[in-house]
């Protein structure tokens, strides 16, 4: 039984908490990274707004390891559509609340599915930010990037992030979200460990099964001769 | 001196505010005014020195009863009045001899016969006095009001709530 | 006219004029820069003193944003009521300054400047009504018709439908409000706001079980009446706009802004003065000169530095609550009203009856019926939430796996 209230004195705890701190503690400010800064000068980056199309600044070493902003899709390294983790199954496409996401799968010479995208468009000035494609993602291939300077002087389609823009590796995952990075790399390891180990586990009990069938066949046979031989000398 | 003026300032309010009310073709216009109509006669109630009754006056007429007409012209159509249609009715003139008849043979005698004390200040009525009588000669006028509250209340949220149809059959475990 | 009549005008509404809107410029600033370090960032520190480099804060941003808003445009939607879309911003403002009159404020701290002008001011200021409390309750009703007029004036649908729901929630919640006031009322026997700060000389009315319960319904129903967080659904600022103001710019909307924020500083003035004891603190005290109770302070002034003072922490509560809670949906507001606080304050007046009326001279009788009130009132208070829980259940995808 807990205190009627409880719940919203705890929440005014907290709140005092990010309030006192605040002042004492700077890491806590997250968006306002220069405006306490000895000698009040700018870092590099902030005040530029892209200037060319396509041009895109890279803001993350400014925010902390926690900020989330837009998704991005993970590749393993290397040419990225050979390693994209993405396999279009749409499930993120489905589940999106705005309907924000526009998947279209990849297709052989042959017409047969490949399991990559070939269109991937996040319509960034929908998107929400809610995080529903990254829980539901069966293939830990779609995460949260922290970039914040999307602006662009494009109206009509300067916010719809296409596949190459959204491909990221998994090295940048690690450097700007560290441990969820790892446990992520962590977590996959161990699936595939537990179905590596399923698998040979299948694999034995195949084999055995197969050399108990051999072992039941050759005895058959040999029964057979045997009883096919004493027919004989009847 | 102050007083009189205050007196026929207020007067001259009411009497306007309900006069708009009465004869503007836009409802919400009215009704504001009607709610202007009954801020002068708080003010009349001030200068008399019946504070408790000035505050009820503001309190019921204009915060509930002035809302409660607004909330029931919401629901009605051509609020802004707008159509050309005709607003006076063809027997205006026997409704104003039936109007200046009631003044004459019923009002007038009664203002006429009023006994008025010197000035407002004899009479001073304060909220303990005013609740002493309620609770001594009229609890019983009050039980009954307050009655009378509850049912409409009930009969309020009946009458929202709509018939209920009884479900044959399918109850779902 | 007599120039006497002027003066006493004069004198008993100026200062409320001059004091009250520069409390409000501070406190725009004080919430904005709250909220600011709450949400984990800085408020506005850029403006400082006007024309030059010094940044004190960013205490001069109220500034700025009356002179931006004065020099707005004024658009007034075509086919709009013109005159109701004028009167409307005007018909929010007045009450909101009128029922400042109805607090005990005690101006003697200008015997520093003129011994004259504090004589006339007490005299003046003796302004006080025996029917102050219900005159501030009745002219607090008069919030809901000006959020009519402005919904109803601007020719807009979501406007309207934004100003009913408004007024549905003020009216609602006026009702927990009055009850909850009714208590002291009973206890002290006069509707006179002196006579209420004079009677918490002994015990301040929140530190009763019963008064304590009334004070949250009180203030929770504050919070609704003037739109606050996480009552604000009328003018939720990201959802809707601004809901019934939306078509207001420039100036009106900066009395709209203005009549909310004075309205705020009222009720929480009423709250100080029913509950936290008013004027009373250290350094002034209650004395029986000729017979009658009288306010004795240590200096002149001190009475009402701590009224303004218990006010500023009523609203900076306000301030930490907005920052802290999510907004109610229109339903959960109702039945927060109709089903929670609405019995509790009824129970709250039957169980203050009850303890009135029980003999409690000694020390024990007393803390018994005490411990009872508490454990009735919490004890229903709990019933009646775990009544109206809502059931939610885990969110499920319907197309994963």
């Amino acid at each position: 039984m807990s205190i009627l209230g409880a719940g919203i004195f705890k929440g005014m705890a907290v709140t005092l908490k990010n309030f006192v701190g605040s002042y004492f503690d700077k890491d806590r400010l997250t968006t306002n990274d220069y405006s306490w800064r000895p000698d009040d000068k700018l870092p590099q980056n902030a005040g530029e707004y892209p200037k060319e199309e396509g041009e895109q600044l890279s803001d993350t070493t400014t925010v902390t390891k926690y900020s989330r902003n837009f998704p991005m899709l993970l590749h393993d390294g290397g040419e990225p559509m050979d390693t994209v983790r993405c396999v279009a199954c749409q499930i993120c496409e489905r589940e999106c609340p705005p309907q924000c996401i526009y998947i279209e799968k990849d297709y052989d010479e042959n017409g047969k599915y490949i399991k990559r995208p070939a269109v991937f468009d996040i319509d960034v000035s929908v998107c929400m930010s809610c995080q529903i494609c990254v829980e539901v993602c069966p293939f830990d291939a779609i995460v949260m990037n922290s970039q914040f300077e999307l602006s662009t002087p494009n109206r009509f389609g300067g916010l719809l992030l296409r596949r190459d823009d959204l491909l990221k590796s998994n090295d940048y995952y690690h450097q700007i979200h560290p441990e969820e990075a790892s446990a992520r790399d962590q977590k996959m390891a161990e699936e595939k460990a537990a179905k590596e180990a399923k698998k040979k586990a299948a694999a034995e009990s195949a084999k055995k099964r197969a050399e108990e069938k051999a072992k039941a066949e050759a005895e058959a046979k040999a029964k057979d001769e045997a009883g096919g031989k004493t027919e004989d000398t009847e | 001196m102050t007083q009189e003026i205050t007196f026929w300032v207020l007067a001259i309010i009411a009497v306007l505010g309900a006069l708009v009310a009465v004869r503007r073709r836009n409802l919400i216009h009215g009704v504001f005014a009607l709610m202007i109509f009954f801020a002068a006669l708080a003010g009349l109630f001030l200068l008399l020195l019946a504070e408790f009754i000035a505050a009820v006056q503001i309190l019921v007429y204009i915060g509930a009863v002035g809302i409660l007409l607004l909330f029931a012209i919401m629901l009605t159509e051509r609020v802004t009045g707008d159509d050309g249609r005709r607003v006076t009715a063809r027997g205006w003139f026997w409704g104003l001899v039936a109007a200046v008849s009631v003044f004459i043979f019923l009002l007038l005698p009664a203002i006429q016969e009023a006994d008025l004390p010197e000035s407002a200040q004899s009479i001073q009525p304060s909220v303990k006095a005013l609740g002493h009588k309620l609770m001594n000669p009229y609890v019983v006028t009050l039980e009954v009001l307050a009655l009378l509250l509850a049912a409409s209340l009930i009969g309020a949220v009946a009458a929202a709530q709509g018939v209920r149809e009884k479900k044959e059959g399918t109850n779902d475990a | 006219m007599n120039l006497d009549l002027i003066k006493d005008i004069l004198v008993a509404t100026v200062p409320l004029l001059i004091i009250f809107p520069s409390l409000f410029a501070f406190t725009t600033w004080l919430e904005r820069k709250a909220l600011a370090r709450i949400q984990n960032r800085i408020g506005p520190n850029k403006v400082g003193i006007p024309c030059t480099r010094i940044s004190l804060f960013g205490l001069g941003q109220p500034a700025a944003d009356g002179i931006k808003m004065i020099f707005k445009e004024d658009i007034v939607p075509r086919g709009a009521d013109r005159l109701f879309h004028l009167l409307a911003p005007i018909l929010a403002l007045i009450p909101a300054m009128l029922v400042l009159c109805f607090l005990p404020l005690d101006f003697s701290f200008f015997a520093f400047w003129d011994e004259g002008i504090a004589e006339d001011i007490k005299a003046v200021q003796s302004f006080a009504l025996d029917g102050a409390v219900i005159f501030f309750f009745a002219i607090t009703g008069l919030n809901t018709l000006a959020i009519f007029m402005a919904g109803w004036a601007s020719r807009n649908k979501y406007s309207l439908l934004g100003g009913m729901r408004a007024i549905a929630q003020m009216v609602s919640y006026e009702i927990p409000l009055v009850l909850s006031a009714v208590i002291v009322v009973m206890y002290v026997g006069s509707l006179n706001a002196e006579k209420i700060v004079l009677a918490q000389d002994t015990l301040w009315f929140v530190f009763t079980p019963w008064g304590l319960a009334a004070f949250v319904i009180f203030f929770i129903a504050a919070l609704a009446e003037t739109n606050r967080s996480p009552f604000d659904l009328p003018e939720a600022e990201s959802e809707i706009i601004a809901g019934y103001f939306t078509e207001y710019s420039g100036f009106k909307f900066a009395l709209f802004f203005l009549g909310e924020y004075i309205a705020m500083f009222a009720i929480s003035g009423l709250a100080v003065v029913l509950f936290l004891g008013g004027s009373l603190g250290p350094g002034v005290t209650v004395e029986l000169v000729d017979g009658a109770k009288e306010l004795e302070s240590a200096f002149a002034g001190l009475p009402i530095i701590w009224l303004l003072a218990k006010i500023f922490a009523l609203i900076a509560v306000m301030i930490w609550l907005r920052g802290t809670l999510p907004r109610l949906r229109v339903d959960q507001l109702m039945a927060f009203a109709w089903k929670f606080l609405l019995p509790l304050s009824i129970l709250n007046i039957l169980v203050a009856g009850f303890a009135y009326f029980i003999p409690q001279e000694n020390i024990g009788p007393k803390v018994a019926v005490w411990t009872v009130s508490l454990g009735i009132l919490y004890a229903a208070a709990k019933g009646l939430n775990s009544l109206n829980r809502a059931d939610v259940k885990p969110r499920e995808y319907k197309y994963a796996e």
